[in-house]
This record gives C-alpha cells, structure tokens and sequence, in this order.
C-alpha cells in the first residue's frame, strides 16, 4: 500500500456512481423550469378517478379510463396516476392565482411493448394568471425546446386533442436526419378545469404543458430501446457518469 | 383511416397538390402519412366528424372552393311501416330505416362506388353493404343493412344484461356478456348495436330487397365493446367518436340515389324515430376573447368569415355550431378553430414573464444522500414497482399485466436484489446499487414512505485501494458512520440461500425511510456533480467478457508513469476497460510492482483466445519496450 511520500503511486482513480440517466433527466428539467419562475410541487402516484380523471375533464367515457388503460388498485377505489397532472390540480385547488407550478414522477399505464413501459416519467407545468394567451405558452415552449435543444433546433406546433387544454398542441423538433420528432403536449388550460379548481375562468387563464423524459433522454443520449433505462445494468449506467 | 387523395380533390375546385392538401391537413391537426395517392389518417379523439370524405372536405374548406353537394334523391318518400320498437332511447335517441327493393343485383359498379374499392383496394361483400361500407366512407354515418327476406317479426333495441351467443356477419361467434345495445328479432340478437351486425340477418350476393338501419348512439353505449369483444370495425370507431346526428335523411337519400345508379328501384320506404330535439348549441360572438386567447389581433369580420367557411352560422350576435361539431362548446374551442385556421406555426410569440416563486429545494436530505452515495461507487436505479409476491400488506391490482405483476411492491431492496443477480451474471465483481422511490402499502387506508434502498456485495471498488477489499456489513456501518455518527442504520446481510446463484460474496442491504434521516447530511460536501452535458449511449455487448492480468516490475521508478500512460491509453476495440489492480512499492528491494487489469469484450461476438492473446502480446511487448520494466515470470 502506497504511503503519502510516495510520489510515484499511481493516481488513486477512486470509483464513481452515477445518478440514473431518467433522474437526472428530470433533474435538468425541473431545475431548468424553476429558474423560469416555476415552484415544485409533489403528488402521490395512487391517485383517486377524481383527481386523475374527473377534475381534468376526462369524461366518464374517456378512452383512457378504461381498464385496459389505466391500472386501478383496491377494488377500483383508487387508480395509478396516468400523468402528473392531478398533482397540478392538487396545486390550484390549494393556491389562488397566479400559480405557476410543476411536478415530475413517474406515471403508469396499461402498456408494455418495445416502445412502451407501464411506467414512465413526465413533468409537467401550469402557470395560471390573468390574460395568459397561446402566444405567451409558444414563447415559453420555445424557451423550453431551445434550451434543451439548442437554439438552432427547428420546431412546430401541430393541433392537437387533450381535455384538459384547449386550444392544444403537440410540438416536433426536426431532428438531425429531417425526421420530425414529437417532444411535448400543450395548451391554454380549459376553463372547466380552472373552474373545477374554484379559479374564475372569465378572469384567469392558464397554460399547460408536459414533457415525457424517457423520450427526451432517448434523444439526448442516443438510446434507442425504452427498456434499457431500467434493466439497470451497470454496462449502461456506467455510460451516464 | 385510408382516404384516397383523387376522392377529395375531385371536390376541390382549385386541384391543389396532393403535398399542397398534405400541408393544409398538418396545419389542421390532421396528422397523417402518404402511401402513393392515399392518405392514412389519424384523428384525434374529437374529431369524429372528420372520419369521411365530406368531414375532411368540410374543414378544407377554409382554404379551398370545395362542392360538398353530392347528389341525392329528391323525392317524396312513403312512410315505412315497420314493426320496430326502441326501449333504450337514451342511448339511441335518433334511428331511421328504409326498405329498398331492386329488380336486379348489379355485377359491377359504376363511378364513385368503383373507385372506391379500386382506389383504396378493398374486398367486395355484396352490393348493399358495399354501398353501405362506401357512404360510411363518404359521409361519415355507418348504416346496416339487414336482408329484408330474413326480418320476419317484431324488431327491438334494447339494452340487455344477458350471456348470449352471438354470431358477427364476420363469421366470428362471441359470447355477450354483461351489458350491451343490441337488435334483437323475436328475442334473438341480430345486431350488436354500432359494433357488428349479425350473420343471421346479414345481406348477401342474392339480398334484392334491404332494410338499411341508420342510427345515432351515444358514445359512452359504445366505447369500450369493439376492445372487450375484440372486433375492429369501422362503425364503433366513428360512433365512439360521435356521428352527426342530423344526417339521417342526407345519408339515407344519398343511398338511394347511389343504388338508383346501379339498380332498378321497384319499392322503397322510410321511417325516422326521433325521441328528442337535437338542440343547436349556440356561443355569443366574442372576437376580443378571441383574440385575447390566442395573442393575436384580428376583426370580427375575419373571424366570422373562416368560422362561416367551417360552416359554422352566425345569426342575430350567436354562433350556431353545426350538428357535426359535438367538440365546440365554449370560447376556448372556438378559439382553436381560429389557430387552426391562421397556423399554429403562423401565431407569433409573446413574451412570458413568469412572477418568481420561492424555490425551496424540498428534496435537499434526498439529493445529499444520492451524491454521498455517488461519490461512494453507487449507481442509481430505478425499478418497476409490479411484482408478483404479494405481503398482507401489498396493494393488489385489479387488472395487472400478468400475473407476475399483480401486486405494488413494499419494499425496494427484493427488487433490487435482482439487479444485483443480473449484473452478477454479466461478470461484475463490485456492485453497488441504490434507489429512492415512494412505495405504498394498504393498512387502513393507503399508505405512503418515500424509501431510500441500497444493495452492495463484491469488491469495494475497481482500484489498487479497493481491489482487494470485500464489501461486508462493517464497510457500509463505517461508510455511514463517517457522515452520519449519531444515527444507527440497520444493515442486513442478504441470504444467497435462496438465490438462483453460485457466487458467495456477502450481500449487504439498507432500506429506510428518507424521513428517518437527519439534517446532519445537509453538512456532507459532496464530491460528484451532475453530469454537465448528456453523454452518447454506446451500445452494450452481450457477449461475455474476459480478464487479463499484468504485474509489472520496475527498477525505474521514473517509469511508473510511462507505463500508466501507456497502458491506460491503450486502444484497441475489443478492451472496454482497464484500472490498475494493485499497487505495492518495496523499498527494500528497490522495486515497484504494479498490476493492470485489462477487461476484454467484444460487441460482435464472443472472444477466442487467439484474438485475446494478439492483443495481450502486443500490451506486452510495447510496454517491455520501456526500459527498466518487466514482467515477473516471463
């Protein structure tokens, strides 16, 4: 063993973990949104249909409230959350506006295929305050896409479908090989959400939006295959030092 | 949805392109793929009004001269006398029928109808559910049709709650159960209600005299059968999706003017059962929230002009959405057709100026652990929370996966004691995991720990420090204790008795509650950081590895670093690692003795010894290269 006179022992090249990619992922993320003004807020993943569901629009008839959707615990009493977003809802109904929150976790549903887990990691954001209009929510995606991005990535918004927003979006970014990739889901919150969080919709407005991490650090990283994050395999969790 | 690109723009008066419609479409919302002519479409869930021809036409309109008049017969109808009975008119609250009779089945088909089939290359049934297929796809509204000759007695809707075999005109039979919208006659089950129809009433090639069923149902009667019974059609997807309930007698005209087109018509007859008004759903004009939705600043004529080429009517200071927009209740849905209509890409940006929150950093116990734990070789994983073992306390799930997934975990460590065997048998000799998750249990009511847990075994570490060092229970004590020194952690050892392994080296595991631990961490300064950047994934091989060792002895102090740098920097594609092993200075016998460990690994395939031994001899022979260095023994 090499004592401290000794000038030639090698460099003690002492092993480092790391902190898994998925996490660190959501880290930047988070830590990126709250340097724009966004406060962090935690939920629980057994959420009940209310919260998950009925607060944000979801119709009873909602194809995602199937059981081949949504896994549901305790006799359907209660339900693993399909998004983050009832944490928001959690957020509005404790705050008044303005509010800008975001939340990070995991998320479960009733998927399991190459492309697909049954758990998976969103954040999602909402800032709620008066007179926020689509075009504040562009400005602010485009920050969020620049900075993970880099400012030369090209992007657009495409309509889209989500109950609990209106208008909605989904945004692409061009990718190297001029393929478009979808990044998130957006929108102005809909005016039935905030009035079921007791937040005067004639005199507020909100946007939302929510990012799915797996599929950005599979971007970020260059993995190809979903289900590598989580064989937790040293070979590749070594690769994120 | 399949929709051939020469069936719309021959409605289209200026014949754009089909990349002109492709752009028009995204624009939209209206995602989709092109495979020669055809569009393959995807709609999102709220556009059931867009699953025809005549739907997509009806929103590009908004940018081109579209004719949406089909021909249709004109005439006056006589009523039809049916015996019919609806008990369930509030999940089929509008249904009509006619009863057609030809003097001859047609052998081929003419215009639309053909190119139809021909264009999108679909199999012929018979003619009167082709046509009925076709004007599904052109209008949008899914008809039946029942071969009049084979509908004998009383015909009810019904919603049932009976186990009953069905069988679809498919040739499939299924097994009803629970409750369901169906057709029956005379107490048989001829229609499962906008799913399939039955095979026993079902047209065929010689069917000259039909009974074509057009209806509306509530989509929540309908979601969720064509996945419990498994069939994919056409009908459930638009009806779960809405279909206009005021077409009824355009669809049903527009039918008999397509049979008229092939066909002599010798009888015909209709009858509509209405049990309430569709009302209009109206929005008070509002172009200043409008545009304060949006961030934009257009007129009111502008705005009422592209709702107008929608099709919505403006009368007397109110919108009236049309009967096919079940998704336009409010402002916000009017102001997504206008962003539609101008480009979402085309809206300019605003800038947001968030009010700053009090950022209080509520994980700080949490993300001190995990950097204590980084810059002690642990890695950080995360794992599924399904698992098959169920503890009285486990929360069950009462439609999992699989049956090896059907409870929430209760604790960390089991699922990472599998990681820990996983790695064991891709050759890791020093394992040092952990993971930080909420995990639930149900003991009156359900309850929530956010658990920290770790699992080690092997060597300490990859160093001529750590090498030959195990990890043990005492280990981690003294790893925690030198952070920690006034709080008991209690380690276990982990049996391998039970293990589906041959290794013996002690398995040591932690599982706590992150509450549990004291604000004394906060004070630990750590010496890992985040990664800056987001490292390139390099594929990993799944062939085995091999190890090699080298001790070297060296007179010459001067050349331990020459060694190193060499050794350490060596390239070759088949090393994936090297650290020295051991490390030991003799002052007695002037002489150093330093050992590389070299780990071999192909992505391609697995090694033979002669590929390994080229390389190895190569290593050698450039590091014997250094003068006053040797290998013992060779």
């Amino acid at each position: 063993m090499p004592d401290h006179k000794d000038i030639f022992s090698p460099e003690l090249d002492k092993d480092r973990g790391s902190l898994h990619p998925i996490n660190h992922m959501k880290d930047s993320i988070m830590s990126l949104l709250t340097s724009f003004g966004f406060e962090i807020i935690d939920g629980p993943e057994i959420e009940t249909e209310e919260f998950n569901f009925d607060m944000l629009n979801i119709k009873k008839s909602h194809p995602a409230r199937q059981m081949h959707d949504t896994f549901y615990v305790e006799n359907k009493s209660n339900l693993l959350r399909t998004h983050t977003s009832p944490v928001q809802i959690r957020g509005m109904l404790e705050k008044k506006p303005p509010l800008a929150f975001i939340s990070g976790g995991k998320v479960y549903r009733k998927d399991d295929d190459a492309t697909h887990l049954p758990m998976f990691h969103q954040v999602e954001g909402i800032y709620v305050d008066e007179n926020v209009s689509f075009a504040q929510l562009k400005d602010l995606i485009y920050k969020i896409i620049h900075s993970l991005f880099g400012d030369d990535v090209e992007l657009r918004f495409r309509p889209s479908y989500f109950p609990f927003t209106e208008p909605s979006a989904e945004v692409d970014i061009l990718s190297k090989e001029g393929k478009w990739l979808e990044i998130l889901g957006c929108g102005l919150v809909n005016p039935v959400v905030l009035e079921n969080c007791n937040i005067d919709s004639k005199k507020f407005s909100g946007l939302a939006f929510g990012l799915g991490i797996e599929r950005i650090a599979m971007l970020k990283h260059g993995v190809t295959d979903i289900r590598e994050f989580y064989k937790s395999n040293l070979d590749f969790l070594s690769q994120f030092k | 949805m399949k929709i051939a690109y020469r069936h719309l723009v021959q409605h289209i008066e200026e014949s754009p392109t089909i990349e002109n419609i492709s752009n028009k479409l995204f624009q939209l919302g209206h995602e989709h793929e092109i495979d020669g002519d055809i569009f393959d479409m995807e709609f999102t869930p709220n556009r059931g009004d867009c699953l025809s021809i005549n739907g997509l036409l009806r929103d590009l309109a908004v940018f081109y001269t579209v004719d949406l008049n089909h021909e249709v017969f004109t005439e006056k109808l006589n009523e039809l006398q049916l015996d019919f009975e609806n008990l369930s008119e509030n999940i089929c609250p509008i249904i009509s029928f006619l009863k057609l009779e030809i003097d001859q089945v047609p052998e081929t088909y003419k215009n639309s109808l053909d190119n139809y089939f021909t264009d999108l290359g679909l199999n012929k049934n018979n003619f009167f559910t082709d046509l009925s297929n076709y004007l599904s796809y052109e209008t949008g509204q899914p008809t039946h049709c029942y071969d009049a000759s084979l509908m004998s007695g009383k015909l009810l809707f019904h919603e049932i709650e009976k186990n009953e075999e069905f069988e679809t005109l498919l040739d499939k039979k299924i097994a009803l159960t629970g409750k369901n919208s169906v057709f029956s006659l005379n107490d048989n089950v001829i229609n499962l209600a906008g799913i399939v129809g039955g095979k026993s009433t079902s047209c065929s090639n010689n069917t000259k005299t039909v009974i074509v069923e057009c209806a509306f149902f509530q989509p929540e009667a309908i979601i969720g059968k064509s996945v419990k019974y498994d069939i994919q059609s056409e009908a459930s997807h638009k009806f779960e999706r809405f279909v206009d309930p005021e077409c009824h007698d355009k669809v049903l005209r527009r039918f008999i003017k397509l049979v008229s087109d092939h066909a002599n018509i010798k009888d015909m007859s209709i009858i509509s059962y209405k049990s309430k008004d569709n009302p209009t759903h109206q929005i008070p004009i509002n172009v200043k929230k409008i545009n304060q939705i949006i961030g934009i600043n257009i007129s009111e004529k502008e705005y009422l002009n592209y709702l107008s080429k929608l099709g919505f009517v403006v009368e007397e200071g109110l919108i009236k959405v049309p009967s096919f927009r079940s998704d336009i209740k409010r402002q916000n849905d009017l102001a997504e057709e206008i962003a539609r209509v101008i480009g979402y890409d085309n809206i300019a940006t605003s800038k947001i100026s968030i009010p700053n929150n009090e950022s209080t950093n509520h994980k700080a116990i949490e993300n001190k652990l995990r950097f204590f734990l980084l810059d002690n070789g642990f890695y950080e994983v995360i794992n599924s929370p399904f698992v098959s073992l169920s503890s009285e306390e486990a929360i069950k799930v009462d439609n999992p996966l699989d049956s090896n997934r059907e409870y929430l975990r209760t604790n960390i460590t089991n699922s990472l004691v599998e990681n820990l065997l996983f790695n064991e048998r891709r050759q890791k000799d020093s394992i040092k995991l952990f993971e930080i998750s909420d995990i639930y249990s149900s003991h009156n009511g359900i309850n929530k720990k956010r658990m920290l847990s770790i699992i080690a075994s092997g060597r300490v570490g990859e160093n001529y420090k750590d090498f030959s060092k195990k990890i043990n229970k005492k280990y981690l004590v003294m790893l925690f204790q030198e952070i920690l020194p006034n709080e008991v952690f209690d380690f276990k050892i982990v049996s391998r008795e039970l293990l589906d392994t041959k290794i013996k080296n002690e398995i040591v595991s932690l599982e706590v509650d992150i509450n549990s631990f004291s604000s004394d961490i906060l004070s630990y300064k750590e010496v890992s950081q985040s990664p800056e950047g987001f490292a390139q994934y390099s594929l990993i091989s799944d062939f085995p590895a091999s190890f090699k060792d080298i001790s070297y002895s060296i007179k010459d102090y001067s050349k331990t670093q020459e060694l190193q740098d060499l050794l350490l920097n060596y390239q070759c594609d088949i090393i994936k690692n090297i650290y020295i092993f051991d490390y030991f200075k003799n002052e007695k016998q002037e002489e150093i003795k330093i050992g590389f460990r070299f780990t071999f690994q192909s992505k391609k395939a697995t090694l033979n010894s002669a590929e390994i031994e080229l390389v190895y001899n190569d290593i050698v022979s450039k590091s014997l290269n250094i003068s006053g260095i040797s290998i013992p023994g060779m």
